[in-house]
């Protein structure tokens, strides 16, 4: 077994870009990952790629630019956990020796498809009923609401401190003033409870990763773990909202891993496409009681200078969400963190970080799937 | 900048409503006073889903079964953007029918219920289940 390390990252600019081609996004963040490691494209001996959305080949799209030929490659749809399933599976290969360096790319461009909230899909029973993606989460969350007390105010801020740290991520697609709770309350109604500012933009653009064993380079990031889930039934049994079980059964496995409790995790990149998801993902994680999730960010708890600082990048609020590239953003924001790289985002205790991705969306299910990876600086 | 889809070519989209070809409707089927779906022949497992291979829970195999059209609420939300072909606001809530699977249903009248609150699916609009609060008489 080879412990696997994360050598380098990069991502392009997030936002709406319909006129520049979808391979042009990743080779930007490709040759920014494969700077940040310190290899050559020649030492790639492999390429996993995630994109829920394509266009079909889009792998081999982005292969004829960077003269990587021959090498094993494929690509894996996960969601909104497409990039990071990508990554994951570049992990699990250097872990078995199967290669030694991995370029992992997450791509996605959604202005081409989409003018404002993702189409539901048609074939879904719920997509062909019309439910929206924010609907499904409003749903989440009127749920929550009932069941936990949770307030309007709770909810809004998270977007009010999420929007606030994206002012500082010049590769955030929104980063206009921070809005106050009142202003994100204000704001027009998507789906009951959730407003116009509760809501992530859907983007444009890709992140890419490079992987490989321990090579002596003190820059590169210890992976402790790197889980995957598949959904399980979200049916009249479950008693947890929708993708509550799925976080909780991936964290659960990449704890396990590390040998580590959610006290010891410093700093977290998760997925918050909606405010209630990151008040639920932060109770499945571990990071709060069941129930107690929501007072947070209220409480500074998870602001950048808390003690546990969540989505200190902006997270996809302010971001943006490409589907298929929105966990190696996340991915290269705990990267540049635990590496001390941050700049005006630098949050202070940096030992031990972690990404989560929710991917979900077919209906019956507790999400297509999840991924939780923990990684940590060399000591 | 041009428009979109001005000048360039245009991808494809999910489903008629949106400009793509029709699909296969997987939704729950409505017939007189039953929702159709599945049950497992060996736990009882409801499921709205028709053609199963197995049972998801214990891989036994599923017949076809009728479902009451009552149940209690999940949770309901009211959505306030257009989707498709609906017009904002339309309500929509996940029911457990009595003795049934969990489905979606478009609320007669658009409004959040909470957790419990009983409702009747009272027909079908477009394709979709449409469910009123149960009047007990
Ligand atoms: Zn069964």
């Amino acid at each position: 077994m080879t412990e696997p390390m994360l050598w380098g990252v990069g991502t392009s600019a997030y936002g709406r870009f319909p006129d520049r081609r979808v391979e042009a996004l990743a080779w930007e963040a490709v040759a920014e990952a494969v700077r940040d490691a310190g290899v050559s494209p020649g030492e790639i001996d492999a390429i996993v790629v995630g994109s829920v959305f394509g266009p079909p080949g889009v792998a081999t799209r982005v292969q004829r630019g960077l003269g990587i030929p021959g090498v094993p490659m494929w690509t894996v749809e996960n969601a909104c956990a497409s990039g990071t399933s990508a990554y994951h599976e570049a992990a699990e290969a250097v872990r078995l020796g199967r290669f030694g360096c991995v370029l992992v790319l997450g791509v996605e461009q959604m202005s081409t498809l989409f003018s404002g909230a993702i189409v539901p899909e048609a074939t879904d029973p719920e997509g062909a009923s019309s439910l929206p993606l924010p609907g499904l989460y409003a749903l989440q969350a009127q749920r929550y609401v009932a069941e936990f007390g949770v307030t309007p105010e709770q909810l809004a801020a998270v977007a009010v401190k999420n929007k606030r740290n994206g002012l500082d991520n010049p590769r955030a697609q929104l980063r206009s003033a921070a809005p106050t709770v009142a202003e994100v309350l204000a704001s027009r109604m998507i789906a009951r409870p959730l407003t116009f500012l509760q809501c992530c933009p859907t983007s444009d653009g890709a992140g890419a990763a490079i992987v490989g064993g321990d090579r002596g380079n003190r820059r590169d990031l210890r992976i402790e773990a790197s889980a995957m889930v598949s959904g399980a039934l979200w049916d009249h049994r479950s008693a947890d909202v929708w993708g509550f079980a799925s976080v909780a059964r991936a964290a659960e496995a990449a704890f396990a891993q590390a040998g580590r409790t959610p006290a010891e995790i410093d700093l977290l990149e998760v997925h918050d496409a909606f405010t209630i998801g990151e008040i639920i993902t932060l109770e499945a994680v571990g990071i709060a009681p069941r129930g107690e999730g929501a007072d947070l960010a209220p409480s500074g708890h998870t602001a950048r200078d808390g003690a546990q600082p969540v989505n200190p990048s902006g997270g996809l609020l302010s971001r943006g969400h490409p589907l298929g590239a929105t966990g190696m953003a996340q991915l290269a924001e705990i990267a540049w963190q635990l590496r001390g790289e941050a700049g005006s985002r630098q949050v202070a205790r940096r030992r031990v970080g972690l990404v989560e991705t929710m991917g979900g969306g077919a209906a019956g299910m507790d999400g297509n799937a999840c991924v939780v990876t923990i990684l940590a600086p060399q000591t | 900048m041009s428009g979109l889809g001005v000048d360039r070519p245009i991808k494809r989209r999910a489903g008629s409503a949106v400009g793509g070809l029709p699909v296969a409707d997987s939704r729950p089927v409505l017939a007189g006073d039953a929702v159709l779906g599945s049950r497992c022949t060996a736990c009882r497992y409801p499921s709205a889903q028709r053609e199963l291979p197995w049972c998801p829970v214990c891989y036994a195999p599923a017949a076809e079964e009728r479902f009451a059209v009552t149940g209690a609420v999940w949770s309901s939300t009211v959505v306030e953007i257009p989707v498709g072909t609906r017009k904002p606001p339309f309500g929509l809530a996940y029911v457990d029918l009595d003795d049934g699977p969990r489905v979606l249903v478009h609320l007669a009248e658009p409004a959040v219920l909470g957790p419990g609150a009983r409702l009747r699916i009272t027909g079908t609009d477009d394709g979709d289940l449409v469910a009123a609060m149960e009047v007990r008489a």
